[in-house]
């Protein structure tokens, strides 16, 4: 295999694939990307075993064939050599890269100890807004649950609606809705929200192709492909928490965000901040017995009967930072009772979150 | 156990370099040479310590405590308020809640949780090659033994294959299937348990004692 080809291209097809590869991965050849040149197109590929990431370029290529090499340092070696043509070729077991001066020689991995990582053949899928999807992955991410005991709630659930599809994520504390209106329906899948986080990062776009099958979630746009295995397992009911909320408090998001941030500075994270929903807005409260207090007011529209509900801060911050627009909805029904935020720009967002009793 | 309540500055050198200054701090020396040194605050733990095995040089208003890897904690005293020596005699260890057999008992008592329907026969239902946890009744009229584990692992689906060839050996019993009861299985037995035909069911021990926990949850 010999290829020439820009630096900053190279590097960020090479970079984005070794994205998938993990330091933690059970098997050592996982550790390399797989470099694959083929009809003046460079192929890399990168996976962890769950996820993988496909991505490609059009090189120049003098000599077609395939390597692997160590993911993370052919990323950085390449990143790091001076801008302008870098070169790229395998023999004898090392990979030599070159561009400008400085030569790299990385010993090359057993190529043909990589698992076959060829694309399944696809059902199509559907084509989406690609700022939309990751917009509306970001939304509901923050409440997907990092822990692996419990694997349904470290997803997103794809699933259709009425009026189109729907993101939906939980980790059994808070649960964030993002409803995509017109969007042609999704299949119900349960995709790890793990691999989600890297959509964007890896092949965002200003298209994006969702493909989702009975064991694998690929999305795909022009910068390449990732795909990851869908989790098994029924997401829990969630559709009856979403019913009629008396009380309702409207307040500038930006001062509510700016409240809670210095609330937090008070707070640990077991301890929530109170907030009293009256006529004219509602003050925030959060006291720490070994630190001490911080109290403030933020003037906004509260209709309902004046209440005190507390929250986690970090729960409340995820949820108020993922609504769009210049003011945020509070709805609550009573302080053991799920709260609700949503915005009053976006239709479409909801942020179900559990009070802490105090 | 030397417990010392006195002025202090601490200093540690080591992966990184600490300074705590002059403050009124508790300091215990344990019998097995660990150091501590507490602020009168936080429940468990120090604001610096050095773990056995170490050397402590004891200079008088000023301990250096130094161990194999190098590291150093000085501390240097000023007024000494309390300092004495208490035996502790020997420690009879932490009584642990007993997970796996409280979670038993509640789901012996609760044995729906595991699958609607489902009521108990027995307990420690006896087979030759031990007693199955819990033996229960489907609504079908089918007999489950149900294996309750802390943590759902592959040996557990092992256990309770052993105990199903065994059960379904008796006459007495309708058809017997099993399933693996866990606060979490690991995927690999959950794999290994479907293939085998045995089903596997999370519950979280927690909502079962029924703990009056503040912090409330949507599932």
């Amino acid at each position: 295999m010999r290829i020439r080809a820009e630096r900053d291209d190279l590097a960020d097809v090479l970079g984005r694939a070794a994205r998938a590869v993990s330091n933690r991965s059970p098997l050592p050849i996982l550790q390399g990307v797989l470099c694959e040149v083929e009809g003046g197109r460079l192929r890399v590929t990168g996976t962890d075993g769950e996820i993988t990431i496909r991505t490609s370029l059009q090189v120049e290529a003098l000599e077609e064939g395939r390597t692997l090499v160590p993911a993370k340092l052919v990323a950085e070696a390449v990143r790091k050599l001076p801008a302008g043509a870098v070169a790229m070729s395998s023999a004898g077991g090392q990979v030599e890269i070159t561009g400008n001066g400085p030569r790299f020689r990385l010993r090359e991995l057993n190529v043909d100890d990589y698992p076959a990582t060829a694309p399944k053949a696809t059902s199509g899928g559907i084509t989406m807004d690609g700022d939309l999807l990751t917009r509306a992955l970001n939304q509901v991410g923050v409440a997907a649950s990092g822990d692996d005991a419990r694997p349904t709630l470290t997803g997103v659930l794809f699933e259709a609606d009425e009026e189109g599809s729907r993101l939906v994520a939980t980790d059994g504390y808070r649960l964030a809705v993002r409803d995509l209106a017109g969007a042609e329906n999704f299949p119900t899948t349960l995709v790890p929200n793990r691999a989600l986080k890297e959509v964007s990062r890896t092949i965002g776009d200003s298209k994006i192709t969702v493909d989702l099958g009975e064991r694998e979630a690929t999305f795909g746009s022009e910068r390449g492909s990732m795909t990851v295995r869908v989790i098994e397992g029924a997401f829990p009911p969630y559709r009856h928490f979403f019913g009629s909320f008396p009380n309702r408090l409207t307040v500038p998001r930006e001062a509510l965000l700016d409240a809670v941030g210095r609330a937090s500075l008070v707070a640990e994270d077991h301890i929530p901040v109170r907030l009293n929903l009256h006529q004219g807005g509602v003050e925030l409260s959060i006291t720490r017995q070994e630190v001490g207090e911080e109290t403030e007011h933020i003037e906004g529209d509260f209709q309902g009967e004046d209440m005190t509900i507390a929250f986690n801060v970090r729960y409340l911050t995820d949820g108020v930072a993922a609504v769009v627009g210049d003011d945020v909805v509070i709805h609550a029904t009573d302080p053991v009772k799920p709260g609700l935020v949503t915005g009053t720009d976006e239709e479409g967002f909801r942020y179900l979150l559990m009070p802490v009793r105090v | 156990m030397r417990i010392v309540v006195a002025q202090c500055t601490v200093d540690y050198e080591g992966r990184l370099a600490a300074h705590l200054p002059m403050a009124t701090r508790l300091v215990m020396v344990k019998v097995d040479g660990c150091v501590a040194v507490h602020a009168d605050g936080g429940a468990y733990k120090p604001l610096n310590w050095m773990n056995a095995p170490n050397h402590l040089l004891d200079e008088g208003d000023r301990w250096v405590v130094t161990n194999l890897k190098g590291e150093r904690l000085t501390i240097t005293f000023g007024a000494v308020h309390f300092d004495t020596r208490v035996d502790l005699g020997e420690d009879p260890g932490l009584r642990k809640d007993g997970v796996e057999a409280e979670l038993q008992r509640l789901l012996a008592e609760t044995p729906g949780v595991i699958e609607p329907g489902l009521s108990l026969i027995r307990r420690e239902h006896p087979t030759p090659v031990g007693p199955v946890d819990l033996l229960c009744r489907a609504t079908d009229g089918s007999t489950v033994a149900v294996e309750v584990k802390r943590r759902g692992e592959i040996d557990g689906v092992e256990q309770l294959t052993r105990y199903l060839d065994f059960l379904a050996r008796d006459r007495r019993l309708a058809a017997v299937r099993g399933i693996l009861c866990a606060q979490a299985i690991k995927p690999q037995a959950r794999q290994l348990a479907e293939d085998r035909g045995i089903g596997w069911v999370e519950v979280d021990y927690d909502l079962l004692r029924g703990l009056d926990s503040p912090v409330l949850r949507l599932f």
